[in-house]
């Protein structure tokens, strides 16, 4: 049965160790670069004490980063152009009926074909993601924005699952729609829909949020690679308010609500007037964030609620081919 | 070795064509007594009928006593059927062949050929009965 | 070393390789089949028969357990069909549209047999296909349907199953192909004991190679048994244009046909024919086919009443 995968597959397989291939060549080549400039960074702003000012500095050719973000669609390739095809294409081609009257029952066909589907989904995003992870090393010290959406989906171990809730989708679509074009469309309009959803509305809410408060004056920063989830300004009266664009602001204050004593300054060293800084201290800054150490335990969380997606979705293509008719 | 001729559209049953082509070709001199049979197998794969119909004719033929099986050999001729020796059998097949040109130079087609012989052989068993 | 195969007119009753107990199959508010209950003995090569859309690729889908039916009883080689790698080896379906992997070529198709069947006979194929001179080595998708079709077939024969079923194999063979084909199938029951059941369209090759015969109509069982038996128990009756009730009523009439002058009728004999204006001859199995097929009566043998002359 294994020889059977592997002879179907075989192409996918080739190809897809060519392209891992050739983009992990392409990583490590720049990658190392990109170590080398960030050492040499270091070193010279060590040596004029200008270490904490390099937010704006981003390292490696931008061709390269581009890259880097595109692999945010690298698992749905594999549930697109492996997971779909897998039963659809049988289906389509009516082979399934040759293989159920080979002496394999249907159940361990279907075994033995997702398990090294679902392996071959999990190195690759693996691979891809411990790539991705070394290379932006130095970025993510810098920028510290790993937390970041965008950011979070191409680190850590979260490609892995949504590499395997990818093939497991593509599978279970080709399992019912037994066409593959159609199992192909599926698949992505529900990668997309589902791991949108998930970012924009469930993992804000993996745990409470922190908020805290401070004073317009003070500014604060959380230590590390946070993710900040919302900010703004609060009134005297404890309302939030509206911050809009091309309006004068103090302290993160529209002018508008601050004495003209506040507007009245140059660039440069700001010493407020008395009467500014009393006026300022009525309004306060939030800031509601996850702390940057719960990165590991929301790439768990959401690890896990991709696995039992694909688990459930796996469970779907088993009813859809042992229980109903062939 | 003898091969046969099935003719699916004969009225004459598959199993009974195998008998027939057997004992004509005894008659004729094709097969001789020790020659071997074609075994169901050949028969079978090379007519596309039935094995059980072959099975049927080559009991039939040993029961006649024409053909016996060895066993782990095959099936053989074990005599002639009753009749004149297969010279004879070809001699008046030739005289026949020329009659048959004989005929059809005189004008007539293989259907009054074939009417012909059948009034013929009639006229000439009621004689026999006479 | 004649082998002790049945004789069929006068055959014992032999262990069933297929046996069908009022078998039935729904698809939602279609009946596919109903009602079906046949039996086809071990070693016989069955022909399935019928018009299109009387149930035979249900049946034998149902038969190769590939399907399940919505009630009734079925019994292959002695058991349930089931997915069980045992039983599944005993059998062998070759679908029509003859699966397999277009873009593999014979020699990896004998590759997947032998990983997954527990009897694999590969030198058997190889043999076969390279004495019809088909190549092992060119994807099958670029041979011809009469090529496929030898290749589907030489694989399902080195599986070296106990029952066949065969869903219109020839159709789209030519004759040449079609009698290597048949020769094939026959061969391997010569020597295996094999039983086969296959459906076609093509009487004149049913008629040579098949002594059981399977007749569906309208979803239902028309005739089901020994070939020669049936077709000895049936006769076409030519006649003047007369009352027919007593031969209605004495025999099963599967179709009669009036002109002005003649009345001529499909019957199962009942006994003898009693009148002797009606000359009795026997019936081939296309007209036995077509008889069935062209009556527009269900199933029920019923017994046909009809009071003095009908036109």
């Amino acid at each position: 049965m294994t020889w059977l995968v592997w002879r179907q597959h075989r192409i996918q397989f080739l190809v897809g160790a060519a392209l891992l291939a050739a983009f992990a060549v392409l990583i490590v080549i720049t990658g190392v670069q990109v170590a080398n400039q960030y050492h040499a960074a270091q070193m010279a702003c060590a040596a004029s004490h200008a270490c904490r000012n390099q937010g704006g500095l981003f390292l490696g050719s931008h061709a390269v980063g581009f890259l880097i973000i595109s692999t945010l669609g690298a698992p749905a390739l594999v549930g697109l152009f492996v997971g779909a095809p897998m039963v659809a294409a049988e289906a389509e081609a009516g082979t399934t009926q040759f293989a159920w009257m080979q002496s394999v029952t249907r159940k361990r066909w279907l075994t033995v074909k997702i398990g090294w589907m679902l392996l071959a989904a999990a190195i690759w995003g693996g691979a891809i993601s411990a790539l991705v992870t070394w290379w932006e090393g130095p970025n993510n010290a810098l920028q510290l924005d790993a937390f970041d959406p965008g950011r979070f989906d191409i680190m850590g171990v979260v490609p892995v699952a949504y590499s395997l809730f990818a093939v497991a989708l593509g599978i279970a679509a080709g399992a019912l729609l037994r066409r593959v074009l159609p199992a192909i469309a599926v698949t992505l309009a529900g990668f997309i829909a589902v791991r949108a959803l998930i970012i924009l509305l469930l993992r804000p809410h993996y745990m409470n949020a922190v908020t805290v408060f401070y004073k317009v004056t003070s500014g604060f920063t959380p230590p590390g690679s946070y993710w900040s989830l919302a900010s703004g300004v609060v009134g005297p009266n404890g309302q939030q308010l509206a911050q809009p664009n091309n309006i004068n602001y103090i302290d993160g204050v529209p002018a508008s609500y601050l004495p003209a004593a506040c507007t009245q300054v140059s660039r440069g060293a700001f010493t407020p007037p008395p009467s500014c800084t009393q006026a300022l201290s009525h309004f306060r800054a939030f800031l509601t964030y996850q702390p940057a150490d719960r990165y590991w335990t929301f790439q768990g969380i959401e690890t896990g609620i991709f696995l039992a997606l694909a688990a459930i979705l796996i469970a779907v293509t088993a009813v859809a081919l042992l229980r109903r008719d062939a | 070795m003898i091969s046969f001729r099935i003719d699916g559209h004969s009225v004459v049953p598959p199993y009974l064509q195998i008998v027939q082509q057997v004992r004509q070709a005894l008659r004729m001199g094709l097969l001789d007594v020790g020659d071997q049979l074609p075994t169901v197998r050949e028969v079978v794969s090379a007519t596309a009928i039935n094995p059980n119909t072959v099975l049927k004719a080559y009991r039939d033929l040993e029961r006649e006593g024409l053909i016996e099986a060895r066993a782990g050999h095959g099936t053989f001729v074990r005599r002639r059927p009753p009749g004149p020796p297969p010279g004879t059998h070809a001699r008046l097949g030739r005289g026949l062949a020329r009659w048959v040109r004989e005929a059809r130079e005189a004008g007539l087609d293989d259907e009054s050929i074939e009417s012909l012989l059948r009034v013929t052989l009639r006229a000439a068993a009621e004689e026999e009965i006479a | 070393m004649i082998p002790m195969h049945e004789v069929p007119g006068n055959a014992l009753p032999g262990p069933a390789a297929i046996e069908t107990t009022g078998l039935t199959k729904r698809y939602g508010k279609v009946t596919a089949l109903s009602g079906c209950t046949v039996s086809v003995p071990e070693g016989r090569i069955c022909a399935l028969i019928g018009p299109n859309g009387a149930g035979k690729t249900t049946l034998l889908r149902l038969l190769a357990g590939l399907s399940r039916p919505t009630a009734g009883q079925v019994t292959v080689n002695g058991t349930t069909p089931r997915q069980d790698p045992a039983f599944l080896a005993d059998i062998g379906f070759l679908a029509q549209e003859i699966p397999l992997y277009r873009r593999l070529s014979a020699e990896d198709h004998i590759r997947v047999g032998a990983h997954l069947n527990p009897r694999w006979d590969a030198e058997s194929v190889r043999e076969r296909l390279t004495g019809l001179k088909i190549p092992l080595d060119r994807a099958v998708g670029k041979l011809s349907g009469g090529q496929r079709a030898q290749v589907a077939l030489a694989l399902i024969l080195a599986k070296q199953p106990r029952l066949l079923l065969l869903d219109e194999p020839v159709a789209a063979l030519d004759p040449l192909a079609r009698r290597n084909f048949l020769g094939l199938l026959a061969d391997a029951v010569a020597a295996d004991g094999l039983t086969v059941v296959l459906s076609s369209h093509l009487v004149a090759d049913l008629e040579r190679v098949c002594d059981h015969l399977i007749m569906l109509a309208s979803s239902r069982v028309q005739l089901c048994g020994d070939l020669e038996e049936l077709l000895a128990e049936h006769r076409i009756l030519i006649g003047p244009r007369k009352d027919t009730t007593a031969i209605e009523r004495s025999h099963r009439v599967v179709q009669i046909n009036r002109t002005p002058r003649q009345t001529t009728l499909l019957v199962r004999l009942n006994g003898p024919v009693a009148d002797p204006a009606f000359e009795a001859s026997d019936v081939s199995l296309e007209e036995l086919v077509l008889g069935y097929m062209g009556q527009d009566a269900p199933s029920e043998p019923a017994q046909l009443t009809t009071v003095g002359e009908e036109q």
